[in-house]
């Protein structure tokens, strides 16, 4: 055999060919970057807030992750949970929250005065406060931001204001604010008094306006302007930006855009113009970079802070076990910081209207015993939230009796009805309703077999396995539930445009920390007013009542009263139950022990006072 | 041959019209669609859905937005993702480098390998090497590709020896150029022999039947009775004879180049093209993910066509037969 004569097929051309490809590409791929301009650092504002926390050394790095990708930085056009981590690191508002009491506190406005009226809100800006790129940051930046949410569509004919059919105006950039920050239909208008004093008129008494207007995100005039009045405000602002031009992303919070790599990672450092300074006067934040790197999911994010490579990290109820392990290993801590404001639910389709074919949504029988409140409450008894606590959680979720979580401390009301575990009562309210047992059967007074189905969206672990505790408990109680799996978007669907279901469980998160930013939950005409959206005229009496207080926890600015009216619309909800809360999951924030001058809340987590923060600069 | 070229090119027209509108079909079956995960946030205000849905044509039937979308197309503008507010191709473009660079990389590792491998077993047929490097091409044939990307991020875990994912280490816009490529192919290891073991076995007993086939022909008894030597009996006569059907298999890996990297850089965490169109599908963002299928399609007819071509440069009787 000719042996000898292939020993030369060697490796050797392939490993070659394979780094000319890798050279020739790793040239192709470079983002043709472009010269970075040196920012223009301007002398530490008049209006500077120093932060009192003890004074610490500068240069350390943060390492972090974020579940899922950017898809803009764009604030008008982002609908992700990790571009607005991103950009809320960028942009800055007026106002924040106090991270303990959550009240409504100074940021770029020094100070404000309400009127007498209740209708004119009069923001003081910080004075001398700069853009990171260091142009001076004044009353027309808000204003600037405040047009490009209310700017209209013009016929460029006649230059008349286009209009839809209903004769509301045509915008010309859609974003979330243009519709959420009207009050009931109209704008709030806005106008510079000086270069440091910016006035809002709101056209009725709305309460949240501090908040909601306040706490909305000032964008830079100097550079969006041109792409306001050519009509490309949207596009500006993309991941093609962020890659190549990051710089033109310029912000008045503590960082701003260094790299930024799609999949991989962004890299923020600090802006050099920030306007929080420590007791010695110099500027924040001690950090110079944080680097986040972009991953999968929750878990592998979990995955990486477990594993000593991240410093600040949230951390899913479900993953808290296994990732304390490795506390001492890795030196970090695991800080259970109480309830949540996530909530889960039940509800029964409670929507009497008909499909196109003239089928109703929900078989009429069905129907019937949804709407009588006495099911609800009998279903509500029926649950054991121990259980699901135990069981599901491993403990570490609280019992939800009604639709505010007991994290938001001020707007939680504890006298309503609860619900404990009590099947007889149960069984008691269902042969009130002419109900009653055969072989431990529950049948209706028709003699139907009373059963329905829950649906829950399958990619949520915790959900599938409380819907399976559910099913358990009604089966105790004689009713058979019949569980689906779907994926979200079938559920949102059904939910929002199909309505053919008869039960479900899904559960909501955060939301503003103002009982009215749930207006389109509660009230009747709200589109996610999920057992019956979208109603014209309030269907029963009690939505009547819930629409009614709504209105008047808009209207009032007296806080006491506000607590009053929305206390009581906790109490119609736990009386009606309409939905039917399950148990809220606690927060567990987790933080490498280097870090100095941490003081997490239950509000504000352990990053509120990023700029404060530093470590031993390492690595 | 240029006819030939021209009339493989004209099928591709009814091919992609075919595939988009069977694309935007199942894309208006599917449930929900881009504006579905905005409709499940409490604060998204009910006028804004339906100004966005005016805005992107969701209000209308399929075919209509199918209509629309086939205009713009044949304007060249392959049309903006929702999601981005990007021009698709730019954003296709972002992307396309590193998910290029990955496939070719591990084009050549596998074909580099199972090559010179696949001669081998056959050379040496019935020896223990033949015997151990079929074993192991059944074994890397029955590991799916995803499964073995999961196993190596395990072991990059466990070991620490390679990066966690990703193209780039946090300090590479720092480092030098050669620095730069050191950096690119350390990270392309892993992701390289997850998308490449695979292919390696199947090439290789590809090769090596082709091999066999050829050895026992009777020009390559002739030319070792003419006095030929071994070596050029083999380079010359036998291996280009038996590499024909590899050039067809050739034009179908180059058609993989930028879709099949696919389950690989999702498990891997490799940001390139195929995290950017699995992402889409589940955003339902409709023009990106049609982009993504017109590439992949029109690169299966490219490749296919290149097979030819290089199949009659490297076999003489398809020429011959063709100028007849």
């Amino acid at each position: 055999m000719p042996c000898r004569l292939y020993q030369r097929t060697c490796l050797c051309p392939s490993i070659v060919s394979f780094a000319i490809v890798v050279f020739l590409l790793v040239g192709c791929g470079e983002s043709k970057t472009r010269l970075r301009p040196e920012p223009v650092v301007q002398p530490v504002p008049l209006d500077a807030l120093v932060v009192d926390f003890p004074v610490g050394e500068f240069g350390a790095n943060i390492i972090e992750t974020v579940p899922g990708d950017i898809a803009t930085v764009n604030p008008l056009v982002n609908e992700s949970v990790a571009g607005s981590v991103v950009i809320g690191r960028i942009l800055d508002s007026l106002i924040t929250l106090h991270p303990e009491s959550g009240e409504v506190i100074p940021n770029l406005a020094k100070s404000w005065e309400i009127s007498e009226d209740n209708l004119r809100y009069t923001f003081f800006l910080r004075e001398g406060v700069h853009w990171s790129d260091g142009h001076p940051f004044t009353a027309e930046d808000v204003v600037f931001t405040w047009q490009a949410f209310f700017a209209k569509k013009f016929d460029p004919e006649t230059g008349e204001v286009l209009a839809d059919e209903n004769g509301r105006p045509l915008y010309r950039y859609n974003s979330r604010s243009t519709f959420g920050q009207q009050i009931n239909g109209q704008e709030p208008i806005v106008e510079m008094i000086d270069d440091y004093t910016v006035r809002f008129t709101t056209p009725e008494v709305y309460a949240p306006f501090l908040l909601f207007g306040g706490g909305e995100e000032i964008l830079p005039k100097h550079i969006l302007k041109s792409a306001f009045d050519d009509g490309t405000l949207m596009d500006q602002w993309s991941v093609e930006t962020a890659i190549n031009e990051p710089w033109k992303i310029v912000g008045l919070n503590m960082f701003v855009l260094e790299s930024y790599r799609p999949g991989e990672r962004m890299v923020f450092v600090r802006n050099p113009n920030y306007w929080k300074v420590n007791p010695d006067g110099a500027r924040l934040p001690y950090v110079d970079r944080v680097i986040t790197k972009i991953v999968q999911d929750v878990n592998s994010s979990n995955v990486a802070f477990a594993q000593g490579l991240t410093d600040f990290e949230s951390i899913a109820p479900d993953n808290v076990a296994w990732v304390k392990r490795g506390e001492e290993r890795f030196d970090y801590t695991i800080l259970d910081m109480g309830p949540s404001n996530a909530t889960n639910f039940i509800w029964f389709n409670l929507n009497p209207g008909q499909d196109s074919e003239g089928k109703p949504y929900v078989e009429p029988y069905k129907f019937e015993w949804f709407s009588d409140k006495r099911f609800r409450q009998a279903v509500s008894y029926g649950i054991n939230r121990e259980g699901i606590i135990r069981g599901v959680y491993f403990n570490r979720a609280d019992i939800l009796n009604g639709y505010v979580s007991p994290k938001r401390k001020f707007w939680y009301n504890d006298q309503i009805r609860k619900y404990s575990f009590e099947p007889e009562k149960s069984r008691a309210l269902f042969i009130e309703m002419g109900f009653e047992y055969r072989d431990d059967q529950l049948l209706d007074a028709a003699g139907r077999r009373v059963e329905f189905t829950l649906m829950t969206n399958s990619n949520n672990g915790l959900r599938v396995e409380m819907a399976t505790v559910f099913k358990e408990n009604m089966a105790a109680l004689g009713i058979e539930v019949e569980l689906q799996f779907l994926d979200f978007n079938t559920i949102i669907t059904k939910t929002s445009d199909s309505f053919a279901y008869e039960s479900c469980m899904l559960g909501l998160g955060g939301g503003a920390p103002d009982p009215y930013a749930g207006k389109d939950i509660l009230m009747s005409g709200g589109r996610m007013h999920f057992w019956n959206p979208q109603q014209p005229e309030p269907a029963t009496e009690w939505e009547a009542q819930v629409d009614q207080l709504m209105r008047e926890v808009g209207r009032h600015t007296d806080v006491e009263k506000r607590k009053e009216y929305f206390d009581e619309v906790q109490a119609i909800l736990a009386e009606q139950q309409p939905f039917i809360f399950l148990v809220s999951p606690k927060d567990y924030v987790g933080y490498r022990n280097r870090w100095q001058n941490l003081e997490p809340t239950s509000l504000g987590g352990v990053t509120w006072n990023t700029e404060s923060l530093w470590a031993e600069p390492n690595e | 041959m240029i006819a030939f070229i021209f009339r493989r090119l004209l099928t591709l027209i009814p091919l992609l019209l075919g595939i988009t509108m069977l694309v935007f079909i199942l894309m208006s079956l599917a449930p929900g669609d881009f504006l579905t995960p905005v409709k499940a946030q409490r604060d998204v205000p009910a006028e804004l859905i339906q100004a966005i849905e005016i805005e992107f044509g969701l209000d209308q039937p399929w075919y209509v937005q199918y209509y629309k979308w086939l205009g713009n197309v044949l304007q060249g503008n392959l049309g903006h993702s929702w999601a981005y507010k990007l021009p698709v191709a730019d954003l296709i473009g972002q992307r396309i480098w590193a998910t290029f660079l990955l496939s070719i990389s591990a084009f050549v590792f596998s074909w580099g390998i199972a090559i010179p491998l696949g001669v081998l077993a056959a050379v040496y047929k019935d020896s223990i090497f033949d015997r151990i490097s079929a074993a192991l091409a059944y074994a890397a044939l029955s590991i799916p590709e995803f499964f073995l990307a999961l196993v190596l991020v395990f072991f990059a875990a466990q070991t620490g020896w390679f990066p966690l994912g990703g193209a780039t280490s946090i300090d590479y816009d720092y480092l030098s150029f050669g620095g730069k490529i050191v950096d690119r192919g350390y990270h392309l290891i892993l992701p390289t022999l997850a998308l490449g073991i695979g292919s390696i076995a199947s090439i290789m007993r590809i090769m090596r039947a082709n091999f066999l086939d050829t050895i026992r022909a009777g020009f390559v008894t002739t030319a070792r009775a003419k006095g030929v030597r071994e070596r050029v009996v083999m380079f010359k006569h036998v291996l280009r004879n038996a590499i024909n059907p590899l050039v067809s298999a050739f034009g179908f890996a180059f058609s993989g180049l930028l879709s099949g990297a696919l389950m690989v850089e999702i498990v891997m965490q490799y940001p390139g093209l195929g995290q950017l169109m699995y992402q889409s599908i589940l955003r339902e963002d409709q023009f990106v993910v049609l982009a993504a299928v017109m590439l992949g399609c029109s690169m299966l007819v490219f490749g296919n066509l290149l097979a030819d071509i290089l199949l009659a440069w490297s076999d003489p009787r398809i020429r011959v037969e063709n100028k007849k």
